[in-house]
């Protein structure tokens, strides 16, 4: 993984050309792939878009299977209900209505996949380091980066709330009722630990120099090149154009 | 009286860690332990398994003679009272009285009986003026307490506590220890898991050391902090209290407390 | 030096004081300790001796604070961060949550200080051999247990080589192997000219420092010499645990006995 020097990693690199970019050239794939699929409109776009920035980076990071079940769990309930609000209450016929669900759907599928792919190909701590790299200084990055990584915290911390109340004749097992009334003692803890830990880890943070103006010493740098530039910026230009045809009403999808 | 029984209790986690490996371990009704051992060497599994939290890949729990498979988590908690490490991972009652009843009122004792053990656990663990006090306004040492109390307050026949000095001062490790006794006096049956060698040898008669998943020793405080085992005390990964290193440099035998070495230099002196 | 004079400080909202006028100076090459019941004010001794008080913790700080004869009290947290790093309790709430190992997280403090490459590896790698804790820098720092994530914090301040260090219990959840291990650290860390100002209740602390300062209800009550101050048998009533061969000494005496008979004990 590292352009430096071999520096120990808790998990393994995936070993993919798809994992070797720079993480930020997976960010604005992900971001333009977003943009774009709020742009575009017609099936054959659509389904261009998510194969060419989905599918096949997917396919590329042995990622398919994942990707394609976490977007369909992430877009299920949204899809659900359009195809059966579009088709139900369709001002045209079914089929139109069919039609136009399909295209819904599949905007929302296309969306989700680009998260989860890159959610599940790209690291934090790869993706804090990659930013800090391009210059991106580390009080922007830290409120995302302490947002995101709280997560399994808080998961960890709702687990152990959990086993302590249990202890204590919590009854998680039981009808739904019961369970509704044990809610403070599982989510007060959980809550107000976090915000807890959160200060302390603000302190600890200031105290180890992570707001310091300048950019911090890095003991891991992305795989950028003149490539992954270019085409950091194509995504670019392509999303304007397609941004102005949508204007202009005279986009071909 | 209630016994705890385990039998060849395996546990592996998901992820492969294997945490318990060949467990047999027989608590009599009415008796006291300590659990102790290294990070890792699974004090904390093996807890869990007493109330059904975790179940054993193989091998068997009982309480009272029933096998614990056959009970759920809420049904063992009315018999094994778990008490864990980290009180700002239990502690959600805005007054320290509404704390303590939680475990009781959920058990389905009536309001007056659980206010009534709520004032006799609170006075015990030193928290009777603070029956209306906000626990984050309680420093280290009585929110510890809050939680000890709110699992005693259950009144369950076996009482496991993790860690129960961990964070306290001097006086509040002085009232666990006393607490323990009365424990065990009153019929209870209670284990003890704690890294401090010193209110372990105070508070307990048999000490088990677990190390990796194993039980390596178990045997009284005399026994298993005598010289002689020092080497697997180390081993596993733990060091002989103070008391027993003092009275062995003064060539006392076996004195794990303060209150050995006390003695033994006494008849030391007696008899000259 | 890093000197407190007649330091005062309120957390913000705060009705009271928490800290009254507090004389303390922290010398390079020495370790004080810092004992006092609960809720007598040392951590918040510690956030205000480190500045993390009031600048990221709010509230208002009275009297002189300054390093090396320069008044730091306007000084930015991040230009403090060069001269005073502070360890605070809870271990896991410490962990930046950016490293993916133990050494990265041990290199996090000295990464942000800009040092060369080399130098924040060196250091990082030092670190970890004093805490005794090399044979982790793989693992991942958020599964490790309390005492592992403590040993990894503390390991992660002294690779910055601060000149001042502000610990607040470091090793309060520790075995008693660990806790030595650690202890040595700090004493190697003052030796290399670091001064140290360490807030703790388990006795076996105090072993480790030149002074120790007594925390009363906000109020430094007396400074000393650890066995001075620690012999003392006022100390219980203040809170504070008696070490172990005081209290040996003491029963000794009360059992009619001869103290001395401990003499050669330890």
């Amino acid at each position: 993984m590292s352009a430096t020097a071999p520096l120990p990693s808790a998990r393994a690199q995936g070993a993919s050309p798809w994992h070797e970019l720079d993480p930020l050239t997976r960010l604005v794939v992900a971001l333009g792939t977003v943009a774009a699929a709020l742009v575009l409109g017609g099936i054959v776009c659509l389904s261009l878009l998510a194969a060419l920035t989905v599918l096949v980076p997917a396919a590329v990071a042995r990622e398919l299977r994942e990707v394609l079940r976490l977007s369909l769990l992430l877009a299920l309930p949204l899809g659900v209900s359009v195809v059966v609000v579009n088709v139900l209450f369709s001002p045209g016929t079914p089929a139109e209505g069919a039609l136009l669900a399909t295209g819904v759907v599949l905007r929302i599928l296309t969306m989700a996949g680009a998260a989860v792919l890159f959610y599940r190909t790209t690291r934090p701590a790869e993706l804090l380091a990659s930013l800090q790299y391009h210059g991106v200084p580390s009080r922007a990055t830290f409120v995302i980066h302490n947002g995101a990584a709280m997560i399994p915290r808080l998961a960890e911390r709702a687990r152990e709330v959990t086993e302590a109340q249990r202890a204590r004749g919590l009854d998680t097992e039981g009808n739904l009722l019961r369970r509704g009334r044990g809610l403070v003692a599982l989510a007060a803890p959980t809550v107000l630990g976090a915000m807890a830990e959160v200060e302390t880890r603000t302190l600890a943070l200031e105290t180890r120099g992570f707001t310091r103006p300048g950019r911090p010493t890095l003991l891991w740098t992305p795989h950028d090149g003149p490539v992954q530039r270019l085409a950091r910026w194509g995504v670019l230009l392509v999303l304007i154009v397609l941004v102005l045809e949508h204007l202009a009403g005279v986009l071909p999808c | 009286m209630t016994e705890v029984r385990l039998e060849a209790v395996d546990f592996t986690y998901p992820d492969g860690t294997r945490a318990l490996d060949g467990v047999d371990l027989v608590v009599p009704a009415g008796s006291a332990l300590a659990l102790v051992g290294a990070n890792g060497s699974g004090k904390t599994t093996l807890a869990r398994h007493l109330n059904g939290l975790l179940r054993p890949s193989s091998g068997r729990v009982a309480v009272d003679g029933i096998d614990a498979a056959e009970r759920t988590v809420a049904q063992l908690a009315r018999s094994v009272g778990l008490c864990f490490q980290r009180p700002d991972r239990q502690i959600f009652g805005r007054t320290v009285r509404d704390e303590i009843e939680f475990g009781p009122r959920h058990q389905g004792v009536s309001s007056e009986d659980a206010f009534g053990r709520v004032k006799a656990l609170a006075s015990r663990l030193g928290l009777g003026e603070d029956l209306g006090a906000h626990p984050d306004d309680l420093g280290d040492t009585r929110r510890k307490l809050l939680t000890i109390a709110s699992v005693l307050a259950m009144e369950t026949p076996v009482f496991v506590l993790d860690e129960p000095t961990t964070g306290l001062d001097a006086r509040g490790v002085d009232r666990i220890e006393h607490i323990v006794r009365e424990l065990v006096e009153a019929g209870r049956t209670v284990i003890g898991i704690s890294h401090d060698m010193r209110f372990v040898a105070e508070t307990f008669e048999r000490v088990v050391v677990l190390d990796r998943g194993r039980i390596v020793l178990d045997g009284t405080t005399e026994e298993v902090f005598a010289e002689d085992r020092w080497p697997a005390l180390r081993g596993a990964g733990l060091e002989p209290p103070e008391a027993a290193v003092i009275g062995t440099r003064l060539g006392l035998g076996s004195t794990p407390t303060e209150a050995a070495i006390v003695g033994a230099l006494t008849s030391r002196a007696a008899r000259r | 030096m890093l000197r407190l004079a007649g330091v005062s400080y309120r957390y913000p909202g705060a009705g009271h004081e928490t800290l009254h006028a507090v004389d303390l100076e922290l010398y390079p090459g020495t370790v004080t300790g810092l004992a006092g019941a609960e809720q007598a004010g040392k951590s918040t001794l510690c956030l205000v001796a480190g500045g993390l008080a009031p600048r990221v913790v709010g509230g208002t700080v009275n009297g002189e604070i300054d390093i090396d004869g320069q008044d730091t009290r306007d000084w930015p947290m991040h230009r403090l961060a060069d001269l005073v790093v502070t360890g605070l309790q809870d271990p896991g709430g410490q962990l930046s949550l950016i490293a993916e190992t133990v050494f990265g997280e041990v290199a996090f403090g000295p990464a942000n200080l800009g040092l060369p490459y080399d130098e924040v590896v060196s250091s990082a790698e030092e670190a970890l051999r004093l805490v005794g804790i090399e044979h982790l820098r793989a693992h991942d720092p958020t599964r490790l247990s309390g005492g592992q994530q403590q040993l990894v914090v503390i390991a992660g301040l002294l690779a910055m080589r601060p000149r001042y260090l502000v610990l607040d219990e470091p090793v309060a959840h520790l075995d008693a192997a660990s806790a030595k291990l650690v202890l040595t650290a700090i004493r190697a860390a003052a030796t290399a000219g670091t001064a140290v100002l360490m807030a703790e209740q388990r006795p076996e602390a105090w072993t480790a420092c030149d002074a120790v300062a007594v925390l009363g209800h906000g109020n430094i009550l007396a400074t000393g010499a650890p066995d001075e101050i620690l012999s003392n048998p006022r100390i219980t009533t203040l809170g504070i645990e008696e070490p172990a061969e005081v209290r040996l000494r003491r029963r000794l005496s009360e059992a009619g006995l001869d103290p001395e008979l401990m003499g050669s004990a330890s």
